[in-house]
């Protein structure tokens, strides 16, 4: 029967649509002036908000329209578009191409029709909810005989779920008992004393399975060919659709947890080095930096702050020579800050303030270099650096200077890849030299001084290794001539992912103005943009495999309803409503989706710990990390799982309201 | 005619119509259960319009039972899917107690289908994964009736059709007669006031059918439900009360 065009669900849809935009608007001028969420957070929060707003209409006006509601729904979408470009021709957003800095004309159409095409098809998709539950007339939510039969046509009984565990868990575990037994025997590592028995007993299943798969195909082999079972095309499909849904969503899991890995190993390694955020002055040097010292160390979140100067050099010694961004530091409340003090593979921090320590024969590198150094060469460094100044202590300065001199030199901490390029060690004199000297009768003449080296830090960024190094703040303060004023506050939070917020607290501690604060996120902006975004364009490719699979579960459903279609009709006879034909699709696509994206996660999170555990060996001269890093996250984990499941549903919808619209006759006339 | 707003047909009291039904060589005067009036249905194949039925009027009184006789494909199981409301008619109405079905919408049709009318098709068209004893409960489960009720429900109208000991054999596993013996017990386990019948014995042995025609004329003594039985079977027909023949579209008493 054709339903009326009903002019109320427009109506809604019209409302509807207009909370949805303004829902938007409003959150994200609220938030972005109230919170403490980043820019992006706020994003996806008002877009999440305008989504299940959409969501909502389609769901309402479904039921005021007793139907599917698209043609009320599309009429609406059509308007919206009318008044997006409208709306958007007043905000003049900024254009996505590098030419111009407003958006032109065409590009609004284009973002005003993407903007009708996506509430017209989320709100359809939230109709389809409203449908299932028999928004056409009364609502139903008993699913009884809809999932009994389902299961039915999916041949799912307990025996097969069973089965279905048993291989989801005795696979992984095999491979782990394998990995763990390896580790133990052959490697010699201390492993715990249950995951032996465990693992030998995931084996044990493992075996379990394979006899019994060997004798079902044994017995199906001896049966004579009349009395062989025949399995349905579409049982086998089911398998297949299962298996690719799996597949897709093991691949995207694996994918995103080695790149929050990187993302993570990068993020430790920069704040190992760098602090938290950094506060200055919006011009010219710090001079009342002992008044506001305290007031910033009595912010609540803020564990530590540390004063520094900063100034860019190049560093010399013999005929080596390089750039370097030097940094006078406090050595005793630098460890507040950064992780300094730990990244000491020869010498002492704090020799930078008292230079009589420092030896003169050259001081042994600590004892645990080797493995500070993961697999990085360190023999053939320590070749060049420490054993060269013990065989040839004549090739440095260091050994022309009487004692009373040599003690009165400054101390400076370099990196390791400086100190392997400059081929100095723990105790050797450099020269730092700045452009910006004295005017000389030619013109400006660089100035320098001697320092000698403190200690060798290694932090695992090369960069950093290769252009870091730090004085005190007075030889720095009196090196750059600055007086007693200093560059500015390395602070350290409580909580790294608020330095935001906290950064905000501070400056309102301090009077905000003539005070800036930048955190790590501003500081290695391009950086972390640039690993976002590859995460990002990641995960949407790869999302395109579970989208593929579950093309595989809409394949699988149509032939199961071209399968049934009697079935359908016989229902359809019995009294079984629509919505009723529709759930039993539904819940057999979703039974595919949620069996295959749980397997799915299963085998990520068996591959990534396995990674995790027993390591995968990188390059560490290309890579400067010695494993693949992985790391498991429970929510990028549930937003893979919800992803995976939104599509199976999606996939499900077509074949679905196909069935549904089956009229009872169709199956009955065939014979 | 008069235009009755659609409702529930289950709620509703039968209103008795029976004075704008032609007379009929029915028994007893009881109150008319399903008119067909003025009944068209056409088919397109192609470019060509089919029409099987052409004004077909005739109606079925409460309790009674009647049988179908016309030759292969004058379109009895399509006038038979048309009063029992699983194919709207081109053109005509059918009533049911006086209601019209054709403005019922989809889901008062659907309850209406599982509480007042019971289907046997010729094939049996059982759900081939399912027990005899879950095939018979379906109509139940569809009524959302708990599935203990349904099961008690089934055993009893199982074991009504002679079936109680072969209540966890599957479709597969049962003979032609108990399969549609099965399919007997489906049509009635939620006492309709109509049984459908599309040739039930139409591929069964002379035996069999014999014993099936006896369980419905049976069951429509015991239980008063009425029936209207399509059948190719002359001798079978003979003997029900009233007599019906399909012909040039057109229902005919006789």
């Amino acid at each position: 029967m054709k339903k009326p065009f009903r002019t109320a669900a427009l109506l809604l849809a019209l409302v509807l649509y207009a909370i949805a935009f303004a829902s938007q608007l409003v959150l994200r001028r609220f938030l972005s002036v109230h919170g403490l969420l980043s820019a992006d957070e706020v994003l996806i929060v008002s877009f999440v908000a305008q989504t299940l707003v959409m969501f909502v209409t389609g769901f309402a006006v479904t039921f005021v329209a007793r139907s599917s509601g698209w043609r009320e729904l599309g009429a609406a979408s059509l308007l919206m578009v009318g008044v997006a470009f409208a709306a958007l021709k007043k905000i003049e957003p900024p254009s996505f191409s590098p030419d111009h800095y407003l958006a032109r004309t065409d590009e609004l159409v284009v973002w005003a029709l993407l903007v009708g095409l996506a509430g017209f098809l989320l709100a359809l998709w939230g109709g389809s909810f409203a449908l299932i539950i028999g928004a056409s007339e009364s609502v139903e939510l008993k699913s009884g005989y809809e999932a009994g039969i389902a299961r039915t046509h999916l041949r799912l009984d307990r025996s097969m779920l069973l089965r279905l565990a048993w291989i989801g868990l005795s696979i992984p575990g095999t491979f782990f008992g394998v990995g763990i037994v390896f580790d133990r025997f052959s490697n010699g590592h201390q492993v715990p004393l249950w995951s032996l028995p465990a693992s030998a007993l995931s084996f044990l299943a493992f075996l379990a399975l394979l006899g019994d798969w060997i004798r079902s195909r044994v017995r199906e082999a001896r049966l004579k060919p009349g009395q062989k079972r025949k399995r349905p095309a579409t049982q086998v499909m089911t398998f297949i659709s299962i298996a690719g849904v799996a597949v897709g969503v093991w691949a995207l899991t694996v994918v995103l947890a080695v790149m929050s890995g990187f993302e993570l190993d990068l993020k430790k390694k920069i704040l190992g080095t760098t602090a938290h955020a950094m506060l200055q002055r919006f011009t010219g040097d710090m001079t009342e930096w002992r008044t506001i010292a305290p007031k910033i160390r009595a912010v609540p979140g803020v564990v530590g702050a540390s004063p520094f100067v900063f100034g860019e050099v190049m560093i010399s010694h013999r005929d080596a020579l390089t750039g370097s961004e030097i940094k006078g530091i406090e050595p005793s409340t630098v460890g507040q800050v950064s992780e300094l003090p730990k990244q000491v593979i020869a010498g002492e921090v704090a020799w930078i303030d008292d230079p009589s320590q420092i030896p003169r024969l050259p001081a042994k590198p600590h004892a645990a270099l080797s493995s500070d150094l993961q697999d990085q060469d360190p023999d053939q460094y320590l070749e060049d650096t420490y054993e060269r100044r013990k065989r040839h202590p004549e090739e440095d300065t260091a050994s022309k200077i009487d004692d009373d001199a040599l003690f009165k030199i400054p101390g400076i901490c370099i990196g390791k890849e400086m100190s392997h390029a400059l081929r100095v060690w723990v105790g050797d004199v450099v020269s730092v030299i700045t452009p910006l000297g004295d005017m000389g009768p030619t013109g400006p003449v660089p100035r320098g001084k001697n320092f000698r080296v403190a200690c060798i830090l290694y932090s695992g960024m090369y960069e950093y290794d290769m252009k870091f190094a730090y004085i005190g703040i007075p030889e720095a303060q009196s090196f750059f001539r600055t007086k007693d004023a200093i560059t500015g506050f390395e602070l350290k939070y409580d909580d790294v992912d608020a330095a935001r917020g906290l950064g905000h607290r501070v400056l309102d501690a301090l009077g905000n103005f003539p005070y800036r604060m930048r955190d790590w996120t501003d500081l290695n902006r391009n950086l972390f943009s640039a690993l976002k975004l590859e995460k990002v364009a990641m995960g949407i490719i790869l999302t395109f495999i579970v989208l593929v699979a579950c093309f595989n579960i809409l394949s699988t459903l149509i032939m199961l309803v071209l399968e049934k279609t009697k079935e359908i009709s016989i229902l359809k006879s019995m009294g079984a409503r629509d919505a009723s034909v529709m759930k039993i699709f539904v819940f057999e696509g979703m039974t595919i989706g949620f069996i295959g994206t749980a397997m799915g996660i299963l085998m990520g999170l068996a591959s990534c710990s396995f990674v995790e555990r027993f390591g995968l060996k990188l390059d560490a001269d290309v890579y400067y990390i010695s494993s693949l890093p992985v790391i498991v996250e429970p929510g990028q984990f549930a937003v893979v799982a919800l992803i995976s499941l939104c599509l199976a549903y999606l996939a499900t919808l077509y074949p679905a309201i196909k069935a549904a619209q089956l009229s009872p006759v169709d199956g009955l006339r065939e014979d | 005619m008069s235009e009755l707003p659609p409702s529930d047909p289950v709620a509703q009291p039968a209103i008795p119509v029976a004075t704008l039904v032609p007379e009929t060589a029915a028994p007893a005067q009881a109150p008319m259960l399903l008119e067909a009036r003025d009944v068209h249905k056409s088919y397109w194949l192609g470019d060509k319009e089919i029409h099987v039925l052409r004004g077909a009027t005739f109606g079925v009184r409460k309790g009674e039972m009647a049988s179908l006789v016309g030759p292969s494909g004058v379109g009895k199981s399509t006038f038979l899917h048309v009063i029992g409301t699983l194919d709207p008619p081109t053109q005509g109405q059918v009533l049911f107690e006086g209601q019209d079905t054709g403005a019922m919408p989809e889901e008062t049709l659907s309850r209406f289908r599982n509480r007042q009318i019971g289907f046997v098709f010729q094939f049996h068209h059982l759900l081939p994964e399912f027990t005899a004893l879950e095939n018979a409960a379906m109509p139940a489960l569809i009524q959302r009736l708990p599935v203990a009720e349904a099961h008690k429900r089934a055993k009893e109208v199982l074991e009504l059709v002679g079936l109680g000991h072969r209540m966890d054999h599957r479709p597969g596993e049962l003979s032609g007669g108990e399969q549609q013996r099965v399919a007997l017990a489906r049509a009635l386990i939620l006492k309709p006031k109509l049984l459908l019948a599309d040739e039930p014995t139409g591929n069964l042995d002379e035996a069999t059918s014999e014993g099936i025609h006896q369980l419905l004329v049976q069951l429509n003594q015991q239980l008063g439900i009425a029936a209207l039985v399509v059948t190719h079977n002359p001798r079978l027909a003979e003997r029900m009360p009233r007599r019906l023949r399909l012909a040039d579209g057109l229902v005919v008493d006789g």
